[in-house]
């Protein structure tokens, strides 16, 4: 099948997870993405088991999922040899994407300008902490990014402690970001022949996955900023409600039919009946007390007896899953947002977060996962870049590459 | 300077905040976005007050007000269809075959169009046309119970529906580039459903990986986190959160322990293993402890100083406040019209040749009817005139 970025090439200086991430969406399109990493250790990620902020399995989870589908060389490119290593390769390239600091670009003789000479198509992308134009330096991980955005600080019942949106989720989301970012410069340059340089931050783009609230805070509306309690919601027919077993989401418009259904499911109890919860109106004026009144009646049943009569009532509502319910959901496995594929480190097969962008006539596909570290370094210098194998010898002896 | 999509005329039929920012995005880099806002059009607001919403989710939209349930008004849609590249839209696949805008009918008017659709759990399986609602699809997708402190309900974030807004134009600029080099159009598809998983994507994977596991089900303490310098968050002394991620506590240690008086050395945590195994608990204690010692202004500026990886979690106020958000466009100083100087939301991605603009607010519903029917269609003045009579444009 034909591939949406068959012949694009990306040089993917990338480490951690929104740069590695962001580079994951063009492979799995068909791009050739090359990962470019140090010859010790290579990128961070490689190292994550022993960091022990995240649960790993027998298999490195954490790298081998967002750096599938790629190529692997190791350079040195502190090394002035190492550097030519990389221009020969910007040469034949389309894309140059590193989320590495532009001060640590700039010192190794990768800025934009340098770049650029040698390939005016080139599009260049940075993914950086808190924009190109930011006075602000110092390092920048997902969460401490996610923390200035106000978007933890408004999640949570008033007086709990912010949350955050989930492991990698702002990383997740500046990653989807470059993504786009990259795919544009590239319909550019097909259109004009010239590339231009591009920035994706983690907090421009995690300011943008605010873009709700944060609109509304810019307007006046201050208490957009805050924490709101489930048990104050304007419609208590959209909200979640404890049960005996999990929690249910109900997702209903506050009008009088929809409401008489909610009674119904609830076997109509007598306090649902009261005049003050008779009309829309009221029952945004008495939320609270009809939030405590339906939740009275949650509680007396399981969550799979409350979606049956839910499902009964015709109400939209959705049982609150764990991780244990998601990967058993065969929903998930075909649209292929869950897929199995081979893993090298363990010899077997092994379940992947898949595709989430569905392209009918080039769908993405997953053919490998994360690359060994260096895997494809000779093979590359020799047939993209044209070195002799005396070269090459002359590379390993200083170091250049491993 | 360039605008990377001034060949694309994209229609934007899209009820959603998240879908129609998809489209709105488009519009910033430069696409013709056509609005269409189908009649009869519901009650306008009339509250008085900027509709702030409106301003950045339509923003450089044009609009176009037809009636579709008339002959000649398909048959304008159809016309709208012809000069179309792409379509976005979150509309069920029934009401969009009721007035011809679905697929099947879309590729026969345009069989290159990049037909884009948000829909609430992909385009196969047996749950393939429950609504686009993002609540359902976040409390099914797993992460909702882990995000909290132990004993709070779920979380509702609202990151799934966000992540379909960039996914839905990764997948259409992709679709285009593609189309630039075959000719062929296609549809693009992204589920609430699956953007949810992407927003959690770590997490997911790593039960994915593992199979099991309580502290991938269940909410965590924040006094019980894994590693205590990272993911975690301390109270300071004026009730501010205080946030960490140094992962790698070898590197960071011999800093972060002087700025929170343990010594470097101090026997108890003197390895990473220490840290964050053997005296994690330990460690969480003293943090816990010594943060609370000082004001949130006393961290910041030593985690400036020291170049931490760590900060202040803050409310909108600090977005709202910092010249980096402006110097970057992340947020725009604007003059309104009505309402004189406000601010909005501004670009996610920088492009240096061919940037992001705002070139127009929210259009009122038809006020591009006539100019788009006239200049893009080639209706005659005459006849816009009789099909505006006939109910069939606004």
């Amino acid at each position: 099948m034909a591939k949406a970025l068959e012949g694009v090439r990306v040089i993917d200086l990338t480490v951690w997870f929104q740069g590695p991430v962001s580079a994951q969406y063009l492979a799995d399109f068909g791009a050739e993405v090359i990962k470019v990493e140090r010859p010790q250790g290579g990128d961070q990620g490689r190292g994550v088991r022993s960091i022990k902020s995240l649960e790993i399995g027998d298999w490195n989870q954490y790298f081998l999922v967002i750096n599938r589908n790629k190529k692997g060389i190791a350079v040195d490119l502190k090394k002035p040899e190492g550097q030519e290593i990389l221009y020969r390769l910007v040469e034949k390239s389309d894309v140059f994407l590193s989320n590495l600091a532009p001060e640590m670009l700039d010192g190794w003789n990768l800025s934009y300008d340098k770049l650029s000479a040698i390939n005016p198509r080139l599009v260049y992308a940075t993914n950086t902490g808190y924009g190109r134009f930011s006075k602000l330096t110092k390092p920048s991980f997902d969460m401490t990014v996610q923390a200035l955005t106000g978007i933890m600080a408004r999640l949570g019942e008033p007086g709990q402690p912010p949350i955050y949106l989930g492991m990698g989720s702002g990383d997740a989301y500046g990653g989807v970001m470059s993504a786009l970012g990259i795919v544009l410069a590239l319909y550019e340059c097909r259109r004009t022949g010239k590339g231009q340089s591009i920035d994706a931050s983690l907090y421009g783009a995690q300011l943008y996955l605010a873009a709700q609230h944060l609109q509304a805070y810019l307007a006046g509306n201050m208490d957009s900023a805050l924490q709101h309690s489930r048990r104050q919601v304007e419609n208590p027919l959209w909200n979640l409600y404890p049960t005996t077993g999990k929690w249910v989401y109900l997702c209903e418009p506050n009008e009088d039919e929809r409401f008489a259904a909610l009674c119904r499911a609830l076997g109509q109890p007598a306090v649902l009946a009261e005049r003050r919860f008779a009309d829309a109106a009221r029952r945004r004026q008495d939320n609270e007390a009809l939030v405590a009144a339906i939740e009275a009646e949650t509680l007396k049943h399981g969550h799979e007896e409350l979606m049956a009569a839910f499902r009964g009532a015709g109400l939209v509502a959705s049982p609150v899953n764990n991780f244990a319910d998601v990967v058993r959901d065969e929903q998930a496995w075909q649209n292929r947002y869950f897929m199995k594929t081979y893993c090298e480190e363990v010899r077997r097969e092994v379940d992947i977060r898949g595709l989430p962008v569905t392209l009918s006539k080039t769908p993405g596909e997953v053919h490998c996962l994360g690359p060994q570290l260096g895997q494809d370094t000779e093979l590359l210098l020799m047939d993209l870049l044209g070195y002799e194998w005396e070269q090459i010898e002359d590379l390993k002896a200083k170091g250049a590459i491993p | 300077m360039g605008r990377v999509l001034d060949d694309v005329t994209v229609l934007d039929l899209t009820r959603q905040f998240c879908t129609a920012l998809s489209a709105a995005f488009l519009g910033d880099f430069g696409a013709r976005v056509i609005r269409l806002d189908l009649l009869p059009a519901p009650p306008a607001g009339t509250s008085g007050r900027w509709n702030h919403e409106a301003d950045l989710i339509h923003r450089n939209k044009l609009s176009v007000a037809i009636n579709p349930s008339s002959p000649r008004g398909r048959g304008v849609l159809a016309a709208l269809l012809a000069k179309a590249d792409v379509i976005v839209t979150d509309w069920q696949r029934n009401e969009l075959a009721a007035i011809g805008l679905d697929y099947a009918s879309a590729s026969q008017v345009r069989p290159d169009i990049v037909f884009a659709r948000l829909s609430g759990f992909g385009p196969a399986g047996p749950d393939q046309d429950l609504p686009a609602i993002d609540e359902l699809a976040a409390a099914r997708t797993g992460a909702m119970p882990m995000l909290p402190q132990p004993g709070q309900p779920p979380v509702y974030t609202g990151a799934g529906a966000m992540h379909a807004t960039g996914q839905l134009a990764f997948g259409v600029v992709t679709a285009l580039l593609h189309r630039m080099t075959s000719g062929e159009g296609q549809q693009v598809d992204v589920s609430l459903f699956g953007a949810n998983m992407y927003g959690s994507a770590l997490d997911m994977q790593a039960f994915l990986a593992i199979g099991h596991g309580d502290r991938l089900l269940n909410p965590i303490s924040r006094l019980d986190v894994s590693n205590p310098m990272s993911g975690s968050v301390y109270m300071s002394a004026d009730g501010r959160w205080v946030t960490l991620t140094m992962p790698d506590t070898d590197r960071w240690w011999p800093a972060f322990s002087g700025i929170v008086g343990i010594a470097s050395d101090d026997a108890r945590f003197d390895t990473h293993d220490k840290r964050t195994a053997v005296n994690r608990l330990a460690l969480i204690g003293e943090l816990e402890e010594r943060f609370r010692a000082q004001s949130a202004h006393h961290w910041r500026r030593l985690f400036q100083e020291k170049q931490l990886s760590a900060d202040i979690i803050e409310q909108f106020d600090y977005p709202a406040n910092d010249p980096g958000a402006c110097a970057n466009r992340y947020i725009l100083e604007l003059d309104h019209p009505s309402f004189g100087k406000v601010r909005t939301l501004g670009f996610p991605i920088w492009v240096s040749d061919s940037p992001a603009r705002l070139e127009r607010l929210a259009p009122c519903v038809g006020q591009h009817t006539d100019q788009v029917l006239h200049e893009l269609l080639g209706y005659s003045r005459q006849s816009i005139h009789e099909l505006a009579d006939a109910g069939v444009l606004a």
